[in-house]
């Protein structure tokens, strides 16, 4: 097991975001994290990358607790991140934003970088091909050189997506990844993703369109901060529950 | 780009850098000397004031850590009988410090509350400095040690005590070093990394970046410099008063950055080039000085956001020759 959480809680004053949530991904698994507004995934999501602290509960990353850890350090442990709105540094180029991003690996000193040492140019060399590559994986190398705040949307999202890969995550945590995209961005950004799934990446996703299903291995559903459906995408889909929980009860009925 | 507009660049920085080195050859007058020195130490200060604003904060208590360098600088040149050549760089280190000290606990505050706390931050500085009377003399600091003579027998002997031209020489030298070492650090990784924090914290973390280490790395290089500068001050000027590092001139440090265009390496050198250069061309305006500012000011906010130095950019971007605007080829 990659990630797991055991009675992960959050409380915002009163209300509970999140409630003794249990979930786990396996590696080399894709698994949607479902559920209509205010479900609590997002809150899920920045407890897991350490934006937010836990009330109670605990997470286990790859058999190491990082409860409460700060986001950085988490990142450093191979946790890669999208966000839902923004995920991107808008003034830098698409290009600039994924070499930007190559903060961890190679690592540069302050002096080295400084001085502009052998070794220095010859990471930020290395940066720039492995930038170069993700790119290209991702099918953005066609506008590289473009201001990342003049992408369409769909674009910005998937920089997104390149930029977590920088950390060379091992998990890759992605917030509503086709939310408010076009038909083709959908297409275009499922493409990218199922190339990812290619390379064998272990991807948790967020999501409240349930186009996103299709890519994933297994669907856990969210309701008001609790688990209440899990399983593969046909059985998410005939469950009640889940039914209840997106059209209300008297659809159900 | 053609090698032509390759080389415009570089031929004029140097005519520049050239023209400054011939200056003491045409200007006599030791008062506008005077002016192109304290111009040039303001300069490096608001320099390293738009260094500190790349990690995404502007300071609004700067000139206290030029008053920290200028006052443990000339303090302890005054009381202990050190060179100033030892205790310049001492000054710029224990504003360093100081910064850090007050920096690190004020990471998680940004934005405008960063600003209001660096702006409480100048203001006890400078009432620490008020109050030091011990040290700092109760109607100011006066008998700074100037710069002590460079003597090597039978090649240089230059001596600093009333004379302006070699404390022009000197901190036209220092100038230009600060300037490149501020350049070389905006423009290499650590540079880019506060621009990404800048830009976002939350995705700068999420990609591994200590944001605290990195914005008290940017208050240290930046009020190291301002502690330079203000050592050198002192050592020039000979006194010191607490008012000079109070809290309209860290605002008008804000305002020359403001001015010139936070966005541009360029923008501190121009904005307080121009500042402190025009009021004195009209000296016979003087009650009007601060109203003529202040206009400056309001024409800069409103037709020049980006600065002066953005404005060859505004310029660009108004005529056609507009950068970044490919359309993606296989755009939705």
């Amino acid at each position: 097991m990659l990630l797991e959480t055991n009675g992960l809680t959050k409380y915002f004053g009163g209300l509970a975001a999140v409630s003794h949530l249990d979930i786990y991904v396996n590696q080399g698994e894709i698994v949607g994290l479902i559920g209509p507004n205010g479900a609590g995934k997002t809150t899920a999501f920045n407890l897991i990358t350490g934006v937010l602290r836990p009330t109670r509960g605990e997470i286990i990353f790859d058999g190491k607790e990082i409860t409460g850890k700060k986001p950085h350090l988490i990142a450093k442990m191979g946790i890669g991140r999208t966000f839902q709105l923004a995920s991107l540094f808008a003034d830098f180029t698409v290009l600039e934003n994924v070499v930007a991003s190559f903060y961890l690996y190679p690592k540069s000193g302050f002096w080295e970088a400084m001085f502009n040492t052998s070794t220095y140019r010859k990471k930020e060399g290395y940066i720039l091909n492995q930038a170069r590559e993700i790119l290209h994986l991702v099918g953005l190398d066609k506008v590289k050189d473009e201001l990342a705040k003049n992408l369409p949307h769909g674009y910005q999202k998937v920089l997104g997506v390149a930029r977590a890969l920088a950390v060379k995550p091992r998990l890759l945590l992605l917030d509503e990844p086709i939310a408010g995209m076009t038909r083709e961005e959908i297409s275009f950004a499922l493409g990218a993703f199922e190339k990812m799934r290619l390379q064998g990446m272990t991807i948790l996703l967020v999501e409240h369109n349930m186009e996103i299903m299709s890519l994933c291995d297994r669907i856990i559903v969210l309701n008001f901060g609790h688990k209440i459906a899990e399983g593969l995408p046909g059985e998410v889909r005939q469950n009640e529950d889940v039914v209840q929980a997106y059209f209300g009860s008297e659809h159900a009925a | 780009m053609n090698l032509k507009s390759k080389l415009i660049k570089p031929t004029g920085l140097a005519s520049l850098v050239i023209l400054l080195f011939l200056l003491p050859l045409f200007v006599k007058q030791p008062y506008y000397i005077h002016i192109f020195i304290v111009t040039m130490l303001y300069i490096i200060v608001v320099s390293s004031l738009r260094t500190i604003a790349l990690s995404g904060q502007v300071s609004v208590g700067h000139a206290a850590f030029m008053g920290i360098g200028g006052y443990f600088s000339g303090v302890v040149a005054k009381e202990l009988g050190l060179t100033p050549w030892l205790t310049i760089p001492l000054g710029g280190l224990a504003a360093m410090l100081i910064a850090v000290l007050i920096g690190y606990p004020f990471t998680r505050v940004r934005a405008i509350y960063f600003s209001m706390v660096s702006l409480f931050g100048g203001i006890v500085i400078v009432d620490i400095i008020r109050v030091a009377q011990k040290w700092t003399g109760a109607a100011g600091l006066a008998g700074i040690p100037p710069l002590s003579p460079i003597n090597i027998p039978g090649l240089i002997n230059i001596t600093f005590l009333g004379q302006k031209v070699p404390y022009y020489y000197f901190t036209l030298a220092l100038t230009l070093v600060c300037l490149l070492i501020l350049y070389r650090v905006e423009h290499c990784r650590v540079g880019m990394t506060w621009k990404a924090i800048a830009q976002s914290h939350l995705v700068a973390s999420s990609v591994g970046i200590n944001e605290a280490w990195f914005r008290v790395l940017a208050l240290a290089v930046g009020c190291f410099f301002a502690g330079i500068a203000g050592a050198c001050y002192a050592h020039y000027n000979l006194v010191l008063a607490p008012t000079t590092f109070g809290f309209l001139p860290s605002i008008f440090l804000v305002m020359y950055m403001l001015v010139g265009g936070r966005d541009s390496f360029a923008g501190p050198i121009i904005g307080t080039a121009i500042l402190l250069i025009v009021p004195e061309l009209f000296r016979w305006l003087k009650e009007f000085a601060p109203l003529i500012l202040g206009a400056i000011m309001v024409i800069v906010v409103f037709l020049m956001p980006q600065g002066i130095a953005g404005l060859f950019d505004q310029i660009k971007a108004k005529y056609g020759q507009v950068r970044n605007r490919k359309v993606p080829e296989n755009a939705a």
